[in-house]
């Protein structure tokens, strides 16, 4: 038994099965909504092979076409690409079981098959180790996000996809400037091989430059998070909950990658600026989701704030290397499960009264009890507050900064959870009263309720996981094998 | 001498094209203006030694976007038909509160000193061209940049093929304006496409049978083929009814559909992923580029055409 699942290359298979699917259902509209949740489905089985066969073999290798680097290109899974693969596989298994209820026939038809061209794309993004890869994946990603965010064709939509779409393609073509500095000065775009080959000189300065601006512009970090609040925003729900939890997750997880593998010695300056900036964006982001007056916006501003806080390692990790970055992961992957649960009790709150206005919310409590606790458990995650992955990741991080002495960090990681609970309890205080004007109301099917809230256990789940997520992580070292600080 | 004064010329060219488009407050000369920085830019490619490019850009960068261009300014005047300006009236405000020099300063900065770091690379860098040099051989064709493309990185080929793919599900999933079909096709427009359609068909086969040694390739041809068919949507030719809904789509997916079969099945039998065996590479190969050129026209044509065809089909 254990022979047959370490032989079966669930790697490929989970770049491959959602591409087939993604055709198909492009093929044959009327079994994409059955297709796409059996695909889904098997991502998770996949990804539970895959984590199998690494436990047991070590990492993951795959040479596609046999060519291996630097001529071919290398797959290459480790503890880092198994969390974000499996974070991924869950959130999209919840985000299909939620949209197999929420979407009428004629947008169901155009949202299987790009919503699993997605899938795929992150998939393969999370397995490469290939720079020009990368970038095709990036590539495939973001020209479906954009499509997915303008589904239902309002006028917000369009203009907020177009913009969204203008940013994907200048930050794309920035990363493969860089791309093609970083291949003209040493000959490949094999991360492993060019891990050892690149040294200080203005081309990779250049590279650096140009590969972190455009993967900063895709990850929203300040103040190049223009585009995101209106794309998240006005996007079917189930669209918004994987744009705010995988997607921009995914460019953050290149940056990191590439700053792990290549640019990492290099970027002494570039790290602080990163932590300032992440910094500003931890309170301006929490301080707009205070000011909005529609759920919607809210939860995307509180986006904007929590990207902020994966920037704050970066500073942190120039001498706690291991740790910071753990903190980082932490957070990555508690606020995809927070921020889906909440995107998609949003959805619900909207979908049951028709409007997201949070001063009208009138009484969501007692006629939508699932979908409030949904919100509720998942703003304990966003905040901070134990037990939650978002404690976990937000107390590792503070650790760090203490004992560093950072005491400027250490006030933005606090400051940030107080605000986060400002805006989280401005939405449930006005689901617990009634509202002036009575709102007709629509029925929620219950799937869209448990997805929801099983998403928001599982960022509350996670606060009781960190011993052996962070023994997963630790998988082929990605972090380099600096010590602790004590 | 004589070169150098070529390529001055054409570099200033480019810079004064695109100038001229950017800044041209008339969207259909500023499209006409892209259309001939394509063209030249295709022969700044053949001046860099690069005649893939050269033919990718003129076919795809010129000749498609530039279709692609005048049928969206189309649409946007029918749409805006009624209206006086096309333009918003959030664009003028933002051009009330910013002097529209500002822009410019962090972007010259940007410039000089990516010029400074492109001018301080090395004239000639090898890559990994003595790689493909060495392993040309047993990749199934003869030329490197096809060995590429189709079989050294044919994953990364795979995955673009998906983003042209994505492209026209976007574009469908909008809800656009499928191309109207009142205007009847002038006497030229009607004899001249069916004189050049079959040329053009031809023209496709070649490109496509010649890339295994020479340039071309599946994305030249395919651009051809996609050329032939907006010069039958211009002359008025449509779909029949029964054929836009499966077949269509059968068409438009079997190019990255071929290719994921073909990366399963190599799997299965050769144990890595896209990896062929020496003997069956260069049919593999013809087969892939065979389906990706039918897909590569179809999907460009049906961007040309813009809206789903069963859409068009509803509205009449």
């Amino acid at each position: 038994m254990g022979t047959v699942i370490t032989k079966i290359p669930w790697g490929v298979l989970l770049i491959l099965l959602p591409l087939m699917g993604g055709m198909a259902c492009f093929l044959w509209p009327r079994i994409a909504k059955i297709l796409g949740l059996v695909l889904t489905f098997v991502g998770v089985l996949s990804v539970v092979g895959l984590g199998w066969q690494i436990m047991s073999n070590g990492v993951y290798h795959h040479a596609v076409g046999g060519w291996g680097a630097p001529l071919g290109i290398n797959l290459y899974a480790d503890g880092l690409s198994l969390l974000m693969l499996a974070i991924t596989a869950l959130v999209g298994f919840g985000i299909s079981v939620y949209s197999s209820g929420y979407f009428e026939r004629q947008h169901s038809t155009r949202f299987w098959p790009l919503w699993l061209l997605v899938l795929a794309a992150l998939n393969a993004l999370f397995l490469s180790n290939d720079i020009f890869n990368l970038y095709v994946t990036l590539e495939v990603m973001g020209l479906a996000a954009v499509a997915l965010a303008a589904l239902t064709g309002s006028r917000d939509a369009l203009s907020g996809a177009m913009r969204y779409l203008l940013a994907n393609l200048l930050g794309s073509l920035s990363y493969l400037f860089g791309v093609a500095l970083l291949y003209h000065g040493f000959g490949s775009v094999d991360i492993t091989t060019l891990a050892v080959q690149v040294k200080g000189s203005p081309t990779t300065w250049a590279a650096l430059g140009l590969i972190g601006a455009g993967l900063v512009l895709k990850t929203a970090l300040f103040p190049l998070h223009f585009w995101l609040p209106p794309a998240h925003a006005s996007a079917p729900a189930p669209v918004s909950a994987l744009l705010s939890a995988l997607v921009v997750k995914a460019s953050f997880y290149i940056l990191l990658r590439l700053w792990l593998e290549i640019f990492g010695p290099l970027g002494g300056d570039v790290d602080t600026l990163f932590g300032v900036l992440g910094a500003v964006a931890v309170l301006w982001g929490s301080l707009q989701a205070l000011r909005q007056t529609r759920l919607k916006l809210l939860v995307a501003y509180s986006t904007v704030a929590q990207i902020g806080y994966l920037f704050l390692a970066f500073p942190l990790a120039m001498s706690a290397g291991v740790m910071a970055w753990n903190a980082a992961v932490y957070l990555a992957l508690s606020h995809a499960l927070a921020k889906a649960a909440m995107f998609l009790a949003t959805g619900n709150m909207l979908r049951f009264g028709g409007h997201d206005r949070i001063a009208d919310l009138d009484r969501v409590v007692q006629r939508l009890p699932l979908t409030a606790t949904a919100f509720a458990l998942a703003g304990v995650s966003i905040m901070g507050l134990p037990p939650s992955g978002g404690f976990i990741g937000k107390w590792l991080l503070l650790e760090v900064a203490l004992a560093q002495g950072q005491w400027g960090l250490v006030v933005i990681i606090v400051l940030g959870g107080l605000l986060a609970a400002g805006y989280v309890f401005k939405v449930l205080g006005q689901a617990f009263t009634q509202a002036a004007v009575m709102h007709e109301s629509r029925a929620v099917p219950a799937s869209m309720e448990w997805a929801a809230l099983l998403l928001a256990f599982g960022a509350i789940l996670l606060g009781f996981l960190a011993t052996p997520v962070l023994s997963l992580v630790g998988i082929g070292s990605p972090f380099g094998a600096h010590e602790v600080m004590p | 001498m004589l070169q150098w004064a070529l390529d001055a010329l054409l570099g200033l060219g480019l810079l004064w094209l695109a100038w001229c488009a950017l800044m041209s407050p008339n969207l259909l000369k500023a499209i006409v203006l892209f259309v001939a920085f394509g063209l030249l830019m295709a022969l700044a490619w053949v001046r860099l030694d690069a005649p893939d490019i050269a033919l990718a850009e003129a076919a795809i960068g010129a000749g498609l976007t530039g279709a692609l261009l005048l049928a969206a300014l189309a649409r946007l005047r029918f749409a805006y038909a009624d209206e006086e300006t096309v333009g918003s009236p959030a664009q003028e405000e933002a051009k009330v509160r910013f002097p529209q020099w500002l822009p410019a300063v962090p972007l010259l900065l940007v410039v000089a000193g990516l010029g400074y770091v492109v001018l301080s690379l090395p004239p000639y860098a090898t890559g990994l061209s003595t790689e493909v040099t060495a392993n040309l051989e047993s990749s199934g064709v003869s030329n490197p940049v096809t060995a590429v493309l189709l079989n050294f990185r044919g994953y990364d080929t795979l995955l673009e093929l998906v983003v042209l793919l994505v492209a026209l599900l976007g574009v469908w999933s909008l809800d656009g304006l499928a191309l109207g079909r009142e205007t009847a096709p002038g006497p030229v427009l009607d004899t001249l496409s069916r004189f050049l359609t079959p040329v053009f068909i031809l023209v496709a086969a070649y490109l496509l049978w010649v890339g295994a040694h020479a340039p071309g390739g599946a994305f030249q041809a395919g651009s051809v083929l996609g050329a032939a068919g907006v010069l039958l949507l211009l002359a008025g030719w449509r779909f029949r009814a029964g054929l836009t809904e499966l077949p269509l789509r059968l068409v438009l997916v079997a190019g990255p559909g071929a290719f994921v079969i073909v990366a399963l099945v190599t799997m299965l039998m050769e144990g890595q992923l896209l990896e062929y065996s020496p003997e069956q590479a260069s049919i593999l190969i013809l087969f892939l580029e065979t389906t990706a050129t039918f897909s590569i026209g179809a999907t460009l044509a049906a961007l040309f055409f813009g809206g789903r065809p069963q859409d068009d089909k509803e509205h009449t």
